[in-house]
């Protein structure tokens, strides 16, 4: 008979296959006294087991961003961290030395203290961080321990295809390992919605249900299981019924994925012939790598803000490595690179940063463009290193957040000073290099007709866009339903962006989220989009739905609904422009 | 000894990956480097005393250091926080 059995769902996917237990990760922690002459010696074995356990999730962090990508190491670099933090290891050793008790003793008590304090606070999101600071402990003292103990996955079979693993708990770094081992899916006692396992099973797209009660008391070794982890629910010894069910979804989950594979090697053109340009966003490595194995035809947004966050602005050579790096990685499509896109004066030490609150709203303040006209070393630097760039290949040059003529007049006579300053040093660039600029600024978007003259290619940024235009942060609830792609406002702004840029003859593109969400592809179409720009994961269900979109219909949709409605009609008009594809 | 306001803009907080750049970046300084969230104050250069700060977004942070490179290391905590930890938004 079926056992339905409920949790967190966490990491949606559907698995079903024959469960395996995993051993209890038990440790019995118990305390005694050492000599006074001991203490050093106490402190050292702690010392080694934290090495220990620190070079094993450094490995492991390795691996990880190398295989599935950075985001997810950096969940199990952030363990190493804590193994490293002062608050566990300065006041561990500190504690060995003054109740002069044993290494595990001396740090339970420390974790005591930590969880105390982390399960006091009102977030539940932050609270759920102390569970990594147990697992992280419990790491350490399995490292002291030297029997078997707390090493669940010793009796873990190599390969886990068709297995899901039944554990307590498991760590990110645990998860990972099974991951190596490709588990099917996996179902856990302990362990919440936040918690870096749950986020890390996402990442890695493991099918995952989370805190379901007594699962080890409850399921047995080796019996068949479905587990839906978009509902949280698993199904032991499930009936025909249900696995019939799950069977379905399971194949049209694939053949949605072959009826995407299929697109993959046709031309991306509509059913009335028109080609259309797809391009990446990104600038991890996975990412670039990713665009390129989907076919993208260029990375249309590459942003530059991740190198100065390691502190200090990076230098000329710095960003040029980082550029050739992403030039060598995309071979020969080209990289569209935005310049800066910060929010805040740094170089200015008079500047107060408490301003940004109240008063001063940063989205509308100096930021982008506007503080790179600002502080011009800090931009000419990163002008002179995508310049440079331009050399290794197809390179493009993108400014965010423009508003006038003006600044677009500023940045030429910059970039032509950067220009001298290379030619002085007889350092080779692309003459020729296109520069383009971002419309997200409403009136900017009016007056593409005087804005473009004096640039080559443009990228329109819906997110600031809409925002701006309809005057509501889509972050904030109680306003985010105003955030709507389908306000008649809105449309007839993308509209007059697209015309404008058909009548100087320059490309036009949209790299914002709606570039890459399937609802509006028709709807871009329609308005007269032909180059989208989106994260690389999209490409092909954008692609999909624009060889099944004939194009002059969508349009005559959308004519009608500009005119004749004003927007109020019973459909939706996304509705409106699906139905136009049916008709005849 | 230097000390500034900045207030967290980006829409997760000071969630783990943020503490995590934060940290990392703060570990870069040889300064000491002191962030408070109204009455508590921790290590800058903590995960654990960064995450127990909970500071969501829209929280003041009062950010102190105390060193040679006091200045570096305050303009490069306060650039990461405004460019919302190179978070999308």
């Amino acid at each position: 008979m079926t056992l339905a059995l409920t949790g967190h769902a966490v990491a949606r996917g559907i698995a079903i296959g024959q469960t395996h237990l995993a051993e209890r990760n038990e440790l019995e922690i118990g305390e005694y006294r050492i000599a006074e002459n001991e203490a050093e010696s106490e402190v050292l074995r702690y010392r080694q087991a934290v090495e220990a356990a620190a070079e094993q999730l450094d490995r492991l962090a390795g691996r990880v961003t190398r295989n599935v990508g950075d985001s997810a190491g950096e969940i199990i670099h952030t363990h190493v961290m804590m193994l490293n933090d002062s608050k566990l290891r300065q006041e561990t050793e500190d504690h060995i030395r003054r109740e002069l008790c044993n290494a595990e003793w001396a740090l339970q008590s420390q974790l005591e203290q930590i969880m105390a304090e982390f399960r006091s606070l009102d977030d539940e999101y932050i609270r759920s961080r102390g569970e990594d600071i147990i697992q992280v402990v419990r790491l350490v003292q399995s490292k002291l321990n030297d029997a078997s103990a707390g090493k669940p996955f010793e009796n873990i079979p190599d390969r886990l295809a068709e297995t899901l693993v039944i554990a307590t708990e498991l760590t990110p770094g645990e998860l990972a390992i099974l991951h190596e081992k490709g588990v099917a899916g996996i179902v856990t006692e302990h362990g919440g919605p936040h918690s870096h396992t749950a986020i890390l099973a996402s990442s890695l797209g493991i099918p995952a249900v989370l805190g379901v009660r007594q699962a080890r008391n409850l399921l047995r070794e080796g019996e068949t299981l479905v587990l839906d982890g978009g509902l949280g629910v698993v199904y032991a010894d499930p009936d025909e019924a249900i696995l019939e069910h799950y069977h379905q979804v399971q194949r049209d989950t694939a053949r949605f994925r072959d009826s995407l594979e299929k697109v993959r090697h046709r031309p991306c053109h509509s059913i009335d012939g028109e080609d259309i340009t797809l391009h990446g966003n990104g600038e991890r490595r996975e990412e670039l790598q990713q665009a390129v194995d989907q076919g993208a035809c260029g990375i249309g947004l590459y942003r530059t803000e991740f190198l100065y966050l390691r502190g200090m602005a990076p230098d000329e050579d710095t960003q040029l490595a980082e550029y050739t790096a992403a030039i060598e990685a995309l071979n020969g499509i080209p990289l569209t690179i935005r310049t800066l896109d910060l929010g805040a004066d740094k170089t200015d030490p008079q500047f107060d940063y408490s301003r940004l609150r109240g008063s001063v709203n940063p989205a509308l303040g100096l930021r982008a463009i506007r503080l790179c006209l600002r502080d011009t070393d800090l931009f000419k630097t990163q002008l002179r290193a995508i310049l440079r760039a331009s050399a290794r290949g197809p390179v493009r040059c993108l400014i965010p957040m423009l508003t006038s003529t003006r600044e677009i007049l500023m940045v030429r006579s910059l970039l032509e000073e950067a220009r001298e300053e290379l030619d002085e040093k007889a350092q080779p660039y692309d003459e020729k290099m296109p520069l383009g600029g971002m419309i997200e600024v409403p009136a900017a978007a009016l007056a593409v007709d005087d804005l473009g003259r004096y640039l080559d290619f443009l990228s329109v940024g819906t997110n600031d866009l809409l925002q701006y235009a309809l005057a509501a942060d889509r972050l904030d609830e109680q306003v985010a339903h105003l955030y709507d792609m389908q306000h008649p406002g809105v449309v007839r702004l993308l509209q007059s962006i697209f015309r404008a840029a058909d009548r100087l003859q320059i490309p036009v593109a949209v790299c914002g989220e709606v570039a890459g969400d399937r609802r509006y592809t028709r709807l871009l179409l329609a308005l007269g989009l032909r180059e989208f720009s989106m994260h690389p994961a999209r490409l092909l269900e954008v692609k999909q739905v624009i060889t099944e979109t004939n194009i002059s219909r969508a349009r005559a949709a959308l004519t009608h609904w500009l005119n004749e409605s004003g927007g109020q009609v019973e459909l939706s008009l996304q509705q409106l422009l699906d139905q136009s594809q049916q008709s005849q | 000894m230097i000390s500034r306001a900045v207030t967290i803009i980006n829409k997760l907080g000071l969630h783990a990956r943020a503490a995590t750049r934060l940290v990392n970046s703060a570990a870069a300084f040889d300064c000491e480097l002191w962030i408070s969230n109204g009455e508590k104050t921790i290590n800058g250069k903590s995960i654990m005393g960064v995450l127990t700060l909970a500071a969501s977004r829209g929280t003041q942070l009062n950010i102190e250091a105390k060193g040679k490179d006091e200045n570096e290391a305050i303009e490069g905590i306060i650039e990461l926080i405004n460019s919302r930890f190179g978070e999308e938004e």
